[in-house]
C-alpha cells in the first residue's frame, strides 16, 4: 500500500506550517533558524550582485534613450550644471570611503570606533540626499523646468532614479548605524553591514558615471 | 497566513491571482467577441459598447492576460511552488522579498483594476500602450486621461514586483542547489525557471524607466515620445522633438523577452511531463539546455520585428529579421526533442500528457505562422491585421495555457494531496484543443484578407462584409471554449476538496519534488526513465543504488 499524501504531513511537497508573524527575523542572519536559509553571506551578495545587474539595466536605458532622444531632435540644449553637484560627489565618495574604514575597523574588533565612524559614514551620505535636494530647487528657481528641455527632462529622471535607489541604501545605513550604537548588532548582522557597504559603493560608480555623462553629453 | 513567507503559499497565492484574472480576461474577450458580430446590440449590465469600451475591454483582455497571467502562472506560480523541492532545499533564497513581491503583484493588480473604472473612461490604448496618444493625457480622448496613468502606475509597480521575484529565483538557483544537483542535474524546468528570470530582470528593468518617462510625459510635461507640430482634437500640443519610435524600441525591449518569459516555463513543463508519461529520458536534454538559453539570448536581440511598418531603416529591418528567423532553429531543436523523447515511447496518455502534446501541436502552428511574421515584406501586409492576432494567440495565449494545464494535472497531487478527474480532465482537453483552433485557425484567413486589428465594428466596410460569416463562427467557437472552461474550474475546486488522495509520487517521475521527505545528496539527472535491471523503471534524482529486483 503506497502511502498517501495528506495535507498536514511535513516535509516535501505537503501543506506548511503557518507562519504566524511575516516579519519576524526568526534566524541569526547566518543561514541558521527558521526560514533564513537565503540570509547566508554568500547568498545576500549574490542576490545584491543580481538587483545591481537590473539597476544597471535601468540606468543603461534611461542613458541610451538620452542618446537617441538627443540625436533625434534639434531642440537638445545643454543644461549648466548647479556648482553643488560637485561637494555633493565629494561627499558621497567620502562616505564611501569612510563607511569601508568602519568596515575595517570592525574586521579589526573595534566595536566603538566602528560605531561614530559608521554613524559619521551615514551623515555623510545623508548629505549628500540633502544636497541632490538643493540642486533640484535651485534648477527650478532658475527655470531649468523639467518639461522645459530634453536635457533637463533626462537630467531629472536619472537623479531621482539614482536618489530612490540611495534613499534604499541610506535606510540600510541608519539601521545599521542604529543597531550598532543600541549594541545589538552580533556577528550575525555583518552580512547585512557589507550588503549595505556594496551597495553604497554601487552608488558611486553609478553617480561617477552619471556626472560623467551630464559633463560631457547631456 | 496571508502574509506568508514559504514559497508553496506564495506560489498558491500567485496561482490563485492568476486563476481570477484569467477568469477576468476570459470574461472581457467574449464581451469583444460578442461585439463584432452584435454591434448594435446592448449588454444587459453594461448597456451600449462604443468603440472606446471595446477598446478598453481590449486593452485590459491583453494586460490582465499577459501581465498577471502568464508572466505570473507559469514563473511566479509554479516557479514558487516546485522550484525549492526541484533543486532539493527548503525554501526560496529572500523568504520576505518573496512575500512583499506578490503583495506587491497584488497591489499592482487593484490598481490595474482601479484603472479600468476611472473617471474617463479605462486605458484603451492596448497593452503595448504606444504613444504619442497614450502621451498626451486628456486631451486625446476617452480614457487617455486617469484611466491611462493609473494603468501606467499599475505596470510600474508590476515591474518592481516582477524584479525582486527574478533577484529570488536567480539567488536561489545559483546559491541554494542540493549537494550533487549540478546545473546539468537540473530538472529543464529549473533550468527555464532561471533562464526566465534572468530575462524577467532584464526585460522589466527596462520596461520600468520607459513608463516612468511616459508618465512623465503625462504628468511633467516633457517631450520625450511627443513630436513636435502635434494636432491632437484641433488642438496644437506645445511638445517639441520626442518621438513615439523610442518608446517602441524601449517597450519591444521588454515586450519581446517577454514572449520567451511566458512560454519558456511552459516548454520545460512539457519536456519533463512527455518524458515521465513516455517512460523514455528527455531526449538530448544538453541540447534542451543550450536551445533554451540560445532562445532566451535571441530573444532579446529581435525586438525590432515588432516595428517593421513603424518607419525603422530597412537595413535594421533586414538584421531583426535574420535574427527573428534564426531562432526557429533552437525552437526546432525543441520540438524534434520532444516527438524523438514520446516516439517510441510507452504512452500513457493522462490529461497533462495530453495537454503536453497539445502544447507540441500549437507550438508547431503558431511558429510557423511566426515565420511569415518575421520577414519584413510580408509583415507589411499582415501587420495590422488578424493575423498577427491569431499568431500571438496560438503561439503565446493559447500554447502557454496548454503549458499551464499540463502542469497544474502534473502537479496537482503536490499541491493539494489530491488527483484531479482524469475523466473530465480529458474531456476538457479535447473540447479546448478543437475550441481553439477553431477559433485561431479562421483568424488567420481573415488577416489574409486583410481584416485590421483592433476594430470595434466590422459591419460599417464593404471589405469586410464577406468576413463577417467567419466571425460568427469564431465568436460562437470562442463561446464553446469559454464554457468548456468551467469544466475545468469545476473539476479544480471539486478536486482540492474531494478528488482522490494522491499518493506519494502518483506518476512515478525522477524529479526530488515528489522525493519522501528531506533530500540528501543528488546522484543523476532527472532523465532516468526505462532503466532495466531493477523494481521499477525509473530512479529517482537522489537514488544512489538502483533497487534489486525483488
Amino acid at each position: 500500500m503506497p502511502e498517501t499524501l495528506t495535507t498536514t504531513q511535513a516535509g516535501h511537497g505537503s501543506l506548511p506550517p503557518i507562519d504566524e508573524d511575516p516579519f519576524r527575523w526568526d534566524g541569526d542572519g547566518d543561514g541558521n533558524g527558521p526560514n533564513e536559509r537565503g540570509a547566508s553571506r554568500k547568498t545576500s551578495l549574490i542576490g545584491l550582485v543580481v538587483m545591481m545587474c537590473a539597476s544597471v539595466m535601468t540606468f543603461a536605458a534611461l542613458a541610451s534613450a538620452l542618446v537617441v532622444r538627443r540625436g533625434m531632435g534639434n531642440d537638445w540644449s545643454k543644461m549648466p550644471l548647479p556648482w553643488i553637484l560637485w561637494p555633493n560627489t565629494a561627499a558621497l565618495l567620502v562616505s564611501s570611503v569612510v563607511l569601508d574604514v568602519a568596515r575595517r575597523l570592525l574586521n579589526h574588533g573595534k566595536r566603538m570606533a566602528f560605531n561614530w565612524v559608521w554613524s559619521a559614514g551615514t551623515l555623510l551620505g545623508s548629505c549628500f540626499l540633502a544636497g541632490q535636494i538643493i540642486a533640484w530647487r535651485e534648477l527650478n528657481a532658475r527655470g531649468y523646468f523639467v518639461a522645459a528641455n530634453p536635457s533637463n527632462g533626462f537630467f531629472y529622471i536619472m537623479t531621482w532614479t539614482h536618489a530612490a535607489h540611495a534613499i534604499g541604501g541610506l535606510i540600510a545605513l541608519i539601521w545599521v548605524a542604529v543597531m550598532a550604537l543600541r549594541f545589538r548588532f552580533g556577528p550575525s548582522r555583518r552580512t547585512f553591514m557589507l550588503v549595505s557597504l556594496v551597495f553604497w559603493h554601487f552608488l558611486d560608480v553609478l553617480w561617477v558615471l552619471l556626472m560623467l555623462l551630464f559633463v560631457y553629453y547631456g | 497566513m496571508l502574509f506568508a513567507r514559504n514559497h508553496r503559499t506564495i506560489g498558491l497565492q500567485y496561482f490563485f491571482l492568476s486563476l481570477g484574472s484569467v477568469v477576468l480576461g476570459l470574461v472581457l474577450s467574449l464581451l469583444m467577441r460578442f461585439h463584432l458580430v452584435h454591434p448594435e446590440s446592448t449588454l444587459p449590465g453594461v448597456g451600449d459598447i462604443p468603440p472606446e469600451l471595446y477598446l478598453a475591454f481590449l486593452t485590459m483582455h491583453g494586460t490582465l492576460m499577459v501581465f498577471f497571467v502568464l508572466t505570473l502562472a507559469p514563473q511566479a506560480a509554479f516557479g514558487n511552488l516546485f522550484l525549492t523541492a526541484q533543486l532539493g532545499t527548503e525554501e526560496m533564497a529572500f523568504p520576505i522579498l518573496n512575500m512583499l513581491s506578490f503583495w506587491t503583484t497584488a497591489l499592482s493588480l487593484a490598481i490595474m483594476v482601479l484603472a479600468f473604472f476611472a473617471t474617463g473612461g479605462g486605458p484603451l490604448s492596448g497593452w503595448t500602450a504606444y504613444p504619442p496618444l497614450s502621451a498626451a493625457g486628456g486631451v486625446a480622448g476617452p480614457g487617455q486621461g486617469a484611466g491611462q496613468t493609473l494603468w501606467l502606475i499599475a505596470i510600474a509597480v508590476f515591474c518592481l514586483a516582477t524584479l525582486m521575484s527574478a533577484i529570488n529565483f536567480i539567488t536561489t538557483t545559483i546559491e541554494l542547489r542540493a549537494p550533487g544537483m549540478s546545473l546539468m542535474r537540473m530538472p529543464l524546468t529549473c533550468w527555464n525557471w532561471f533562464i526566465t528570470a534572468i530575462l524577467s530582470l532584464l526585460a522589466f528593468s527596462v520596461l520600468l524607466p520607459s513608463v516612468l518617462l511616459l508618465l512623465a510625459d503625462r504628468l511633467a510635461g516633457t517631450s520625450f515620445f511627443l513630436p513636435s507640430g502635434l494636432l491632437i482634437a484641433d488642438q496644437a500640443l506645445p511638445n517639441q522633438g520626442g518621438s513615439p519610435l523610442l518608446w517602441e524600441h524601449l517597450f519591444w525591449f521588454f515586450g519581446h523577452p517577454e514572449v520567451y518569459i511566458a512560454i519558456l516555463p511552459g516548454m520545460a513543463v512539457v519536456s519533463h511531463v512527455i518524458a515521465t508519461f513516455s517512460r523514455r529520458p528527455v531526449f538530448g536534454y544538453r541540447a534542451m539546455v543550450y536551445a533554451a538559453l540560445s532562445i532566451g539570448f535571441l530573444g532579446l536581440l529581435v525586438w525590432g520585428h515588432h516595428m517593421f511598418i513603424s518607419g525603422i531603416n530597412p537595413y535594421s529591418a533586414i538584421a531583426f529579421s535574420v535574427l527573428t528567423l534564426i531562432i526557429a532553429v533552437p525552437s526546432s531543436i525543441k520540438t524534434l526533442n520532444w516527438i524523438a523523447t514520446a516516439w517510441g515511447g510507452e504512452l500513457r496518455l493522462t490529461t497533462s500528457m495530453l495537454f503536453a502534446l497539445g502544447f507540441v501541436s500549437l507550438f508547431i502552428t503558431g511558429g510557423l505562422s511566426g515565420l511569415f511574421l518575421g520577414q519584413p515584406v510580408l509583415d507589411q501586409y499582415f501587420h495590422d491585421t488578424t493575423f498577427v492576432v491569431a499568431h500571438f494567440h496560438i503561439i503565446m495565449g493559447v500554447a502557454a495555457i496548454f503549458g499551464i494545464f499540463a502542469a497544474t494535472f502534473y502537479w496537482f497531487p503536490l499541491m493539494f494531496g489530491r488527483m484531479l478527474n482524469e475523466r473530465l480532465g480529458k474531456l476538457h482537453f479535447y473540447l479546448t484543443f478543437i475550441g481553439a483552433y477553431a477559433i485561431f485557425l479562421p483568424m488567420h484567413f481573415t488577416g489574409f484578407a486583410g481584416n485590421p486589428r483592433r476594430y470595434a465594428d466590422l459591419t460599417s466596410f464593404q471589405f469586410l462584409a464577406p468576413l463577417l460569416p467567419i466571425h460568427v463562427w469564431m465568436t460562437d467557437a470562442a463561446y464553446l471554449t469559454a464554457a468548456v472552461q468551467v469544466l475545468f474550474l469545476v473539476n479544480l475546486f471539486w478536486s482540492m476538496k474531494r478528488g482522490a488522495p494522491a499518493v506519494r509520487n502518483p506518476w512515478q517521475a525522477t524529479t526530488l519534488e515528489w522525493a519522501q521527505g528531506p533530500v540528501g545528496v543528488v546522484y543523476r539527472g532527472p532523465c532516468d526513465y526505462g532503466v532495466t535491471g531493477t523494481a521499477k523503471d525509473y530512479l529517482m534524482q537522489h537514488e544512489a543504488e538502483p533497487c534489486p529486483k525483488p
